[in-house]
Parts: C-alpha cells; sequence; structure tokens
C-alpha cells in the first residue's frame, strides 16, 4: 500500500491538478455515482416488471395511469423532474415537521427517486414491448399443456421478454449512468460534481472534464462488455447453428 | 375393464364469431386407441373443433366430457367460461396438443421444452422426467438434438421434437392440429412415421390434416367437416373410397 502511494506520489510530483486531494474527490465521485445509478435501476427495474404487466391489462382504471406515469416521465427532461423533486419537496406543507425531512433535506434522495421513477418508465416500455411481441404460438402451447396464467407468466412469458428487452435494457443502462451527471446541478458531488469542483478550483476546463469523461468512459465500456456478455450466454436460443 | 371411462367425449359444440357460426353442433366420441381424423376445407370449422375440445377456444354450447369428467361451465356477461379454471388445466394436461406451427418455447433446448410440462404441470421430478425425455427424443429420432434450441433445427426436426413433448405428458388423447402442413414436403414423411407408429401402439389420437394417405392408413374413424356441419362420417375406407356426398366427392378429386 505504501509503495502504491509513493509511486502516485512520483508520478503526480510535476503534475500541480491531479493531487491525491483531487483523485480522492474524483474517487468519492465515483462512489456516489455508483452508487445513485445502481439503487435507481435496481428499484426501478423491480418496480416495472409489475408495471409492464399492468400496462398490458385488459381493465382501464389500471392500463391508464401506468401509460399516464410512463408518458409523463418519458416526455420530460430527467432535468425538470429532478428540479421539481428536489426543490418542490420543500414546498409541501409541513414535510419539514416530519420524520420524511431528515432524508428529503439532503440531495441524494431527492435524486435517487426523479432517477428510479425516470428509469423504471423507460423501463417499464421496454418489458412490455418484449412481453407483447411473445409469439401467440408458444403462450397457446403454455395454456394447452395446463399451465395456469402464474406459471405461464414465470417460466415462459417473463424469462422469453427478458432476453428479448436485454439489449433495449443495456441501453438503458448506459442511458442512467450518463444521464447521472445531472445529479451535480443539485449539489450531489458525483462523478460530473467532483470535476466541476476541481475545474473551479484549478480553472483547468480540459484536465478536469476530459478525466471524468474517461472514467465515464471506462465505466459503459463495463456495462457494454456486460451485456456482451450475457446476450452471448441468455440469447444463444436465437442464434441458428452453424453447420 | 368395461368400466374404463371414455378418454373424450363432445357433444354439441357450437361456436359462432360475431355473426359468423362456425361450429353447428358438433359430436364426437374417442374410444380408447381410435383414430379420428378431420377432414374439410380451409374455413370448414375443423382446426376449431380440435381447439374447442382442449378449451384454446371457448364453445358457446354443447358439452365436453374428459375421461368421465364433464367440464363445468358458467354464463358470463361476456358468454360461457369454464366455472373452474383448475378443472380446465387438469383436463388440458390430460389432453396434449401438437401445433401447425410447433410452438416450440424458443428460450429452452429441446430437453428443456420436453421437460417443462411434466415438471412444472405434473409435478414430476426433474430427474424423471429427463430420463423419460430422453427416452422419448430417441423414439422420435432426435436422440442427438437434445440441447439444441428451437431455432437450431428444421422444421421437420421441431414438429417430432414436438410430437415428444406432447408425449411426456403421457396424455389420454393427442390433438394433432394440421401437424404436418407447415413442413417442407420432403420433411412430412419422418413426421408422418412417427405418427403411424403412435396410432400403431393404440394412443388415441384425433387429427387435423390434409394427408389423405395418412387418413386411409391409419384412421378408425374419418370425420368430414363442411361449414361446421359434419357432411359425412365413417370408416376410412366408406368415406375416403366411396363418398355419398356430392361435395366430399369434389374434395377428394386429384387437384391437376
Amino acid at each position: 500500500m505504501e509503495s502504491l502511494t509513493n509511486w502516485l506520489d512520483n508520478l503526480l510530483a510535476d503534475n500541480s491538478i491531479f493531487t491525491l486531494q483531487t483523485l480522492s474527490y474524483y474517487g468519492d465521485g465515483l462512489v456516489t455515482t455508483v452508487q445513485l445509478v445502481f439503487l435507481s435501476l435496481i428499484i426501478g427495474l423491480v418496480l416495472a416488471i409489475p408495471l409492464a404487466l399492468a400496462r398490458g391489462s385488459k381493465r382501464a382504471w389500471i392500463r391508464l395511469p401506468i401509460f399516464f406515469y410512463c408518458y409523463v416521465f418519458r416526455g420530460t427532461p430527467l432535468l425538470v423532474q429532478l428540479y421539481l423533486i428536489y426543490y418542490g419537496v420543500v414546498f409541501v406543507e409541513g414535510i419539514q415537521d416530519t420524520w420524511l425531512w431528515v432524508i428529503l433535506e439532503k440531495p441524494f434522495v431527492p435524486a435517487l427517486i426523479a432517477f428510479t421513477l425516470n428509469t423504471c418508465a423507460y423501463t417499464t416500455e421496454i418489458f412490455r414491448g418484449a412481453i407483447k411481441s411473445t409469439p401467440r404460438g408458444e403462450i397457446e402451447a403454455a395454456r394447452a399443456y395446463g399451465m395456469s396464467w402464474a406459471l405461464m407468466l414465470r417460466r415462459i412469458v417473463l424469462p422469453s421478454a427478458f432476453r428479448r428487452a436485454l439489449p433495449a435494457y443495456g441501453n438503458e443502462v448506459i442511458f442512467m449512468l450518463h444521464a447521472s451527471a445531472i445529479a451535480s446541478v443539485v449539489t450531489i458531488m458525483d462523478l460530473t460534481g467532483a470535476a466541476r469542483f476541481v475545474y473551479a478550483r484549478f480553472y483547468a476546463p480540459f484536465d478536469a472534464f476530459l478525466f471524468v469523461a474517461a472514467i465515464y468512459l471506462c465505466l459503459t465500456f463495463g456495462i457494454i462488455y456486460l451485456f456482451r456478455y450475457l446476450e452471448k450466454r441468455l440469447l444463444a436460443h436465437l442464434k441458428p447453428a452453424s453447420g | 375393464m368395461a368400466d374404463t371411462p371414455i378418454p373424450l367425449e363432445v357433444r354439441d359444440i357450437t361456436k359462432r364469431f360475431g355473426n359468423t357460426e362456425v361450429l353447428k353442433g358438433l359430436s364426437l366420441q374417442a374410444q380408447k386407441g381410435d383414430v379420428i381424423t378431420l377432414i374439410g376445407a380451409s374455413g370448414s370449422g375443423k382446426s376449431t373443433f380440435l381447439r374447442c375440445m382442449n378449451l384454446l377456444e371457448q364453445p358457446d354450447q354443447g358439452e365436453l366430457i374428459v375421461h368421465g369428467e364433464s367440464i363445468r361451465f358458467k354464463e358470463t356477461k361476456k358468454g360461457r367460461e369454464p366455472a373452474d379454471w383448475k378443472q380446465v388445466v387438469n383436463m388440458r394436461a390430460k389432453l396434449a396438443m401438437v401445433f401447425q406451427s410447433f410452438n416450440l418455447w424458443a428460450h429452452m433446448t429441446l430437453l428443456e421444452n420436453i421437460i417443462e410440462a411434466p415438471v412444472h404441470v405434473l409435478g414430476k421430478s426433474k430427474q424423471e422426467a429427463t430420463e423419460h425425455a430422453r427416452q422419448l427424443l430417441e423414439r422420435v429420432g432426435l436422440g442427438d438434438r437434445a440441447d439444441y434450441y428451437p431455432a437450431q433445427m428444421s422444421g421437420g426436426q421441431q414438429q417430432r421434437g414436438a410430437i415428444a413433448r406432447a408425449l411426456a405428458m403421457d396424455p389420454e388423447v393427442m390433438l394433432f392440429d394440421e401437424p404436418t402442413s407447415a413442413l417442407d414436403p420432403e420433411l412430412v414423411g419422418d413426421v408422418l412415421k412417427v405418427m403411424r407408429d403412435l396410432a400403431e401402439e393404440g394412443r388415441t389420437m384425433i387429427v387435423v390434416t390434409h394427408e389423405m394417405a395418412f387418413a386411409r392408413d391409419v384412421s378408425t374413424q374419418v370425420i368430414y367437416l363442411h361449414q361446421g356441419q359434419v357432411e359425412e362420417a365413417g370408416a376410412p375406407d366408406q368415406v375416403l373410397g366411396n363418398p355419398s356426398s356430392e361435395r366430399l366427392k369434389q374434395f377428394l378429386a386429384p387437384k391437376h
């Protein structure tokens, strides 16, 4: 550990910007970004599955509110949604007297709520499309072989839809990572927040932002690689046999 | 022995789609070992009739008795529906269906397709189902294709796989909905051969088909449908060899 610190010190010796101090800003920013993106994706994903199913309900009072939710959150900028939740929550009557204020006062939770609602809306639509495109014949076979609705959903419709949704969902994950940069405008010290801080301190826009761009690139590369791997494993059935 | 219930009996099934009456009171009784073929021009209602037998289509009227158990219905605003879906699920597990377009589950390997319903619907152990599935795959000549996905197989292989999937249910009755119509001509033979074997070993089968040679050689009874009604029915020799209906004569006449 010490030799690593020495090595870094030497490397940074001639460098007035990328000191251990600023690198730790970036490091903390990376942790915040990953937390924010990961949590909102996980919660959004879990909520999106039942929503996607309900979105296809025959009953209008179930279907329409979900349609409306997806339409609003996909139809407005994430930044506006973030502003509404972050700044708007203060104006909710009496909220500052409740325990909720303890968590809502800090920017992390409002941002997490905005991101979750946003990604959940997109994910719901992605899954909706994938579920809807389940081949009719496969559903019919499931019914003909005595599967109940729940069993058919669990064994046939959802596994098949998840696989079809994978490429589109991979894009959504990358989109969320990049969209998370706007968390910095509500004072969150995420990766972009750290870059802004370094920029303001040293007045060195290229160093500050190119460095953070490189980190985003690495993260994106990781996500792409992960989804490539998943697609290769889970979408094998769509590839015709070779030879 | 005499008390063994009749595998499948339907009485006076009617069905309409909108204003069109597609089935006008059809009945059928499949005794154990019967091979009943349903023939008729497209639009005659033969596929709809078959699909009514396991309630993939809901008949508007009529009775359905599977292995001595009558399916209960209830009237709703939207028409008649089964009163007890559990009963329907049990009934469907006794009638295995083979579809025109195979309808194997694309995200599962052939083996997984075959053990899916035995394990998750009938509650068999995975090991037992797998052993049975491998025997069935050997039987239909696909012993080396267990780990292939449907998209990696030819239509004929998929359909033989689908027949293995049906056999894995140990069904009372097998329903075939034009099993060779979606196949290239050179692949039809393999599928028909498997079906002939099944008929020979005494399987109860109801087959919607355009394969007249199959109907003549294999069936115990042929039913010719026209516009949702039975135009002629009886032993294959009589119905196909010496039809009395003018329409059936035309239907059977060589087209070229």
